[in-house]
């Protein structure tokens, strides 16, 4: 279905920055497989998703899809309508201005006559399961039926290829998993083939066949299981392995007992894998602590204190209720975790802390101060800083420097006084002092994130929000920024996290605070929080993946403490578990 | 959160002028706007202020809405009204700083008064109030598209309009957070001098530019990807049926408008 032998494109000074250039990729997708395409960000795998539907041409070597070689305006077009594609940001991709014309663009555009139009319309959006939301104007969607829709689009063209860029990316995991599962199912009922552009290694699960671009070329190529088998280089390009995967190779480096090819793939396996070094080796390793530490320093003073907070978008509308009698306080020194689904009203919590928003009824206290007196929000917004989902959006200075010190203005301050400051927030996320005097919109996306955080940080807040800071990384930045943020937790700064992955989440936080349909669903330690499952459940929230394989060895040691977010920790925790056991036996 | 963004004004029903096609609505639209211009005499103003009283009960909108509409103008209005009550003919009625009014200028400051605000009425009616914008653009490109052999890119136009319209909310929203995402920087929009305020703006305005553009280039890839390639060639989904309605309305407002404008060559009277 798609053959590249030798493609090459070679960077073009005309193109956009994010394109990146590939080189003598070889790669073949046979009809109705999935492929994932992995790397991290700026390899050039978004680039091979452009060659595959022709919408960059190589420069050297064959690309063909459907044996169709995209050479002239004709051959062009046909590869485009042989494959659909799903970008990465759900509102850039809509065109029309209700969801059936989205859909009816593709066929306008091959002129397709009416009647024709109208029954693939209708089809696209069955299969789609969007028929119910035909109407409606593409703003009052959430972002997975976004997603779906760009979905539909493309079915209407009736493509026999999807090609995911990276289209999972700004979904919530809810979503995502909702959306690959249509994926799936198109695959099967219409033998579409699906390439996936990610770095979601979850998902590469779903793959018959992976590619990992690194640089511009293939680097490693195979099943998932095959590339999985070699964990080490896949953590080398920058990615991540699957986390069952990683605690098994974790245990087999411990034990001496490597793993055969294969032997970890599935989760199954991985646990039998570990079980059974566990027993072989068992006496012979010595066992390490297990848990990490958590909050071992005495909790500090209250900063924020939230009591009855209730907010609604519209008072005639009981479902715009956002935030419904919620209460806790937050501590000097902590780092709190606030997790929801989607809509649970997690970003309208966050907007009150620094009177953003106002509640109608309850209160918010800052440092002391209520967050409803006007004479206050100055002081408060100075000293919590409120960082935003994709927070690089709102650069607009000449230089990285001058966009730090924006938060200083109105500040009576010397401008040596701001050079220190400017200088001291840089430096506290790791942006290199030579990168200060360029412009913002020079530096990498995770450059652009730090320059952000930077500029709170000038403020010398004393407590940091962040909503979703890892949003749109790929694993190396986003284990750095979660990383930056543990640090500056470590150097007092009182930090308060938004996300979406209870992975991410659970590693870094002391307490976590769950929100359910704008109620406090719960509110502890991470161990208490992700304990009780069926609570967690109501929320629609999951176990975080390391904790989860830790319980399946629950029956074998009752000892283990399953509260272990980190796959070294958890492999640790498995070996001294099953080092009392043996001392037990 | 969704919130509902309303473009213009355009009031949501299924009247009888809701339901006309947009094409015949625009051209009734001007037609009207000439009529009311044309109108010199009193008679014909009674005339065609009555048949709007009409549309408008055939439009089913809160009469609040219509009369709104003229609010943009008032000064125009006042300043026409103004303008035309000193410059008429005759005895005075009123000496004021040596200026007269008289009847024949009170009565064509009023007549004035009337043909303006029909004009604006007329148009809101059949355009803002009862068309949603995106079939204002269609109507208006399959009207125009016998320019296309002039090489006017009537499609295009229409084209960057729908996707302008497409995008408003987005970039409303967007609007909103980067404001929100500066004052959380400590930027303070309501205080200091207006050089500060002009800086303020900055600040929301660059991001808020780099953001459209960068949607731009997405966008621009993502029709591209669905095999855009301009107008050529293109099939509609939004198809426009004519109905008899359409033609018998359209009859009827042709005759008034015939009856205003030869009317004077038989109908006489001092005004």
């Amino acid at each position: 279905m798609i053959r590249f032998d030798k493609a090459s494109f070679i960077y073009d000074e005309d193109l956009p920055q994010e394109v990146h250039a590939v080189r003598d990729i070889s790669l073949a997708v046979s009809r109705g497989s999935h492929v994932a395409v992995l790397g991290r960000n700026g390899s050039g795998k978004s680039t091979v998703a452009r060659l595959i539907n022709a919408l960059l041409l190589v420069r050297d070597g064959v690309v063909e899809v459907g044996g169709v070689r995209p050479l002239d305006d004709e051959s062009i077009y046909l590869v485009r309508r042989q494959c659909g594609m799903v970008f990465q940001n759900p509102d850039n991709q809509i065109i029309g201005t209700t969801v059936e014309e989205d859909v009816a663009f593709g066929p306008e555009n091959l002129g397709m006559p009416y009647e024709r139009m109208v029954k693939a319309v209708d089809q696209a959006l069955a299969a789609a399961g969007l028929s119910h939301l035909r109407t409606r104007a593409p703003h009052e969607l959430s972002g997975g039926q976004k997603q779906k829709l760009a979905i539909a689009g493309a079915l209407a063209m009736q493509p026999h290829c999807l090609i995911l860029d990276e289209a999972t990316a700004m979904l919530d995991p809810e979503s995502a998993a909702e959306f690959l599962r249509l994926v799936e199912q198109l695959r099967q009922d219409r033998n579409l083939t699906v390439v996936n552009i990610t770095h979601n290694m979850e998902e590469v699960l779903l793959a018959d066949y992976v590619y990992v671009i690194d640089d511009g070329r293939v680097a490693l190529e195979g099943t998932p299981q095959g590339v999985f088998d070699q964990s080490d280089t896949v953590i080398g390009l920058g990615l991540d392995v699957p986390r069952h995967i990683e605690i098994a190779s974790c245990i087999a480096k411990h034990t001496g007992l490597p793993l055969a090819p294969g032997e970890a793939f599935s989760f199954a396996d991985a646990v039998d894998a570990v079980q059974w070094r566990l027993e072989k080796a068992a006496g012979t390793v010595k066992s390490a602590a297990g848990r990490r530490a958590r909050l071992t320093r005495e909790p500090g003073d209250t900063l924020i204190e939230v009591s009855h907070l209730s907010y609604t978008y519209d008072a005639n509308d009981p479902s715009a209720q956002a935030l419904d009698d919620v209460s806790f306080t937050v501590r000097r020194g902590e780092l709190l975790g606030i997790v929801g689904h989607s809509g649970s009203g997690k970003s309208t919590l966050i907007q009150h802390l620094n009177a953003l928003l106002r509640p109608p009824a309850g209160k918010v206290q800052v440092l002391g101060l209520d967050a409803s007196v006007n004479k206050n929000i100055r002081q408060i917004r100075r000293q919590l800083g409120l960082l935003f989902q994709y927070p690089e959006h709102q650069l607009f200075e000449e230089t990285v420097a001058k966009d730090i010190a924006f938060g200083l203005q109105g500040q009576k301050l010397t401008p040596e006084e701001i050079d220190l400051r400017v200088l001291e927030a840089a430096e506290r996320v790791g942006l290199s002092s030579e990168l200060l005097s360029r412009s913002p919109f020079e530096l990498s996306g995770g450059q652009k994130r730090r320059a952000a955080i930077a500029g709170i940080l000038v403020m010398r807040p004393d407590i940091l929000v962040l909503d979703e800071p890892a949003a749109g990384l790929d694993p190396q930045g986003k284990a750095e920024i979660l990383n930056d943020a543990v640090r500056l937790r470590d150097q007092g700064v009182t930090i308060l996290i938004v996300s979406h992955n209870m992975d991410d989440i659970a590693r870094v936080a002391d307490r976590i605070l769950v929100l359910n349909n704008g109620r406090l669903h719960g509110l502890g330690t991470p161990a208490e929080v992700f304990t009780d499952e069926v609570r967690l459940q109501q929320a629609g929230l999951e176990v975080p993946r390391t904790m989860r394989f830790l319980q399946a060895f629950e029956g074998v040691y009752p000892e283990l403490h399953t509260d272990c977010f980190e796959a070294d920790r958890a492999a640790a925790a498995l070996l001294g578990a099953a080092g009392e056991a043996q001392h037990g036996a | 959160m969704a919130r509902k963004i309303s473009l213009g004004r355009y009031v949501q029903g299924s009247s009888f002028i809701h339901k006309l096609d947009p094409r015949f609505k625009l051209v009734i639209s001007l037609f009207m706007m000439v009529v009311s211009l044309l109108s010199r005499d009193s008679w014909q103003i009674a005339l065609v202020t009555v048949v709007t009283a009409v549309f408008i009960r055939l439009a089913e909108v809160p009469l609040k809405d219509i009369l709104k509409s003229i609010r943009p103008i008032l000064f125009l209005l006042i300043f026409a009204f103004i303008l035309n009550i000193f410059s008429g003919e005759g005895e005075p009625l009123v000496s004021f700083l040596g200026l007269d009014i008289t009847l024949l200028g009170l009565m064509s400051g009023i007549k004035t008064l009337f043909r303006l605000s029909l004009l604006v009425m007329n148009t809101t009616l059949f355009l803002t109030l009862t068309t949603t914008p995106i079939l204002i653009a269609d109507a208006m490109e399959r009207l125009l598209s016998p320019l296309n052999r002039l090489k006017f890119p009537v499609h295009e136009m229409a084209m960057m309009m729908s996707i302008a319209l497409r995008f408003v909310p987005t970039l409303l929203d967007e609007a909103e957070k980067i404001m929100k995402a500066q004052s959380s920087r400590g930027a303070d929009y309501d205080a200091g001098g207006p050089i500060r305020k002009a800086r303020g703006l900055i600040s929301i305005l660059i991001p808020l530019f780099i953001s459209a553009f960068r949607r731009a280039d997405d966008l621009a890839t993502a029709m591209e990807a669905r095999c855009y390639h301009g107008g050529e060639g293109r099939t509609r989904f939004r198809v426009m049926k004519i109905r008899p309605d359409d033609i018998v309305f359209s009859i009827m407002v042709a005759l008034i408008g015939a009856l205003v404008f030869i009317g004077p060559t038989f109908i006489r009277v001092p005004f």
